[in-house]
């Protein structure tokens, strides 16, 4: 066989190989938290990399390496799962740099980080202010954590004391103009009430790209046409635009009538629709 | 349009707003979020029941407006 047939037949086999050993070490081998991963990484590259381009190399000793390499980061992930210990010595623990906002020196020379190293990391996570910083961890993948002091934090809801509804995950039901029934089972739907749905914005079935439903089962899509208008749904702003001029009928009644128990009926449902808008408020807003 | 025909449109309005409740009701996946339509959803009902004593008064009083 010529040279180059030998790397393609090579590249081919070693490819496969790479996915394979990629795909039972799951997903924890390409985020490479632990030094572990990191250096069997590396290494898994470089052998097939090697074995690929060095012919005299045998196929069979880089995929041996290789198998090794898998199978005792795969072990060795087994184990730090059972013990502790051992997790720490393989996966290393973070290092504290700054805690109650001030710099650990020491620990920034253990892990020979400068000062303007460590103020770039902090650029790099929007932190200008060194004063802003109440705790940051370096992580064992170096990636700097940072948690900001609580008047820096971005407000929240429960800040404000507001009370907000609480989201569902959005289910999509139409993918690339195919329903996907999955979805649509488990957003508790029928294939008629989506139909039914998609009628109800005026648009045809053909023409829906992707179709997502919210957690009140409102249905929003995206259409082949990006010309036309797109419909949104509108049912919830049109009750809390309801509710407001039914609350605001029965106050003008309440003024209109003469009759003495009409007007503290009046008062009273103006009441009770005027607590139904504050309770719905965060429930009827998009 | 007279008073009576005004609270008439009214009343449908909130028999309207209690339906699209009860859709909303039974469409939300949250549990938070069903409890709470179904109560405003039931206030609804009361404040319909109101509306309706207060048109039948006011065919009473008025009977020409029957129409309307």
């Amino acid at each position: 066989m010529s040279d180059w047939s030998q790397i393609i037949v090579r590249s081919f086999i070693f490819l496969f190989v790479l996915f394979i050993m990629t795909k039972i070490l799951g997903k924890k081998q390409i985020s490479q938290i632990s030094f572990f991963e990191y250096v069997s990484g590396i290494t898994i590259g470089s052998i097939a990399g090697e074995v690929i381009m060095g012919l005299d190399g045998n196929i069979g000793h880089g995929i041996l390496a290789i198998g090794i390499f898998g199978l005792v980061t795969l072990s060795v992930g087994f184990i730090s799962l059972k013990s502790n210990s051992f997790r720490d010595f393989v996966e290393g623990k973070g290092t504290i740099f700054i805690k109650d906002g001030k710099i650990m020196e020491d620990n920034l020379k253990k892990e020979k980080y400068s000062t303007d190293e460590l103020t770039t990391l902090l650029r790099q996570k929007d932190v200008f202010n060194l004063a802003d910083v109440e705790f940051a961890v370096l992580e064992p993948t170096g990636d700097i954590s940072i948690l900001l002091k609580k008047e820096n934090r971005p407000i929240t809801p429960k800040d404000l004391n507001v009370k907000v509804a609480n989201d569902k995950v959005p289910q999509t039901v139409i993918r690339d103009g195919q329903i996907v029934y999955d979805s649509l089972a488990s957003a508790g739907k029928s294939l008629k009430w989506l139909t039914d749905e998609i009628d109800k914005l005026e648009v045809t079935m053909d023409n829906v790209f992707y179709g997502q439903v919210d957690s009140y089962g409102d249905l929003t899509v995206d259409l082949y046409d990006d010309k036309m208008k797109q419909p949104t749904p509108q049912t919830r702003p049109l009750l809390m635009a309801m509710l407001k001029k039914c609350q605001a009928d029965m106050e003008i009644f309440e003024l209109e009538t003469e009759s003495e128990s009409a007007k503290n009926m009046y008062k009273k449902n103006a009441k009770k629709l005027n607590d139904a808008i504050n309770t719905l408020s965060p429930y009827l807003s998009n | 349009m007279t008073v009576i025909s005004n609270v008439k449109q009214s009343l449908s309005t909130i028999k309207g707003i209690e339906s699209q409740l009860s859709i909303l009701a039974l469409n939300s996946q949250d549990p938070e979020a069903q409890k709470t339509f179904h109560e405003i959803m039931n206030m609804m009902n009361d404040i319909k029941k109101d509306l309706q004593v207060r048109v039948n008064e006011m065919m009473l009083e008025e009977p020409q407006y029957k129409g309307s």
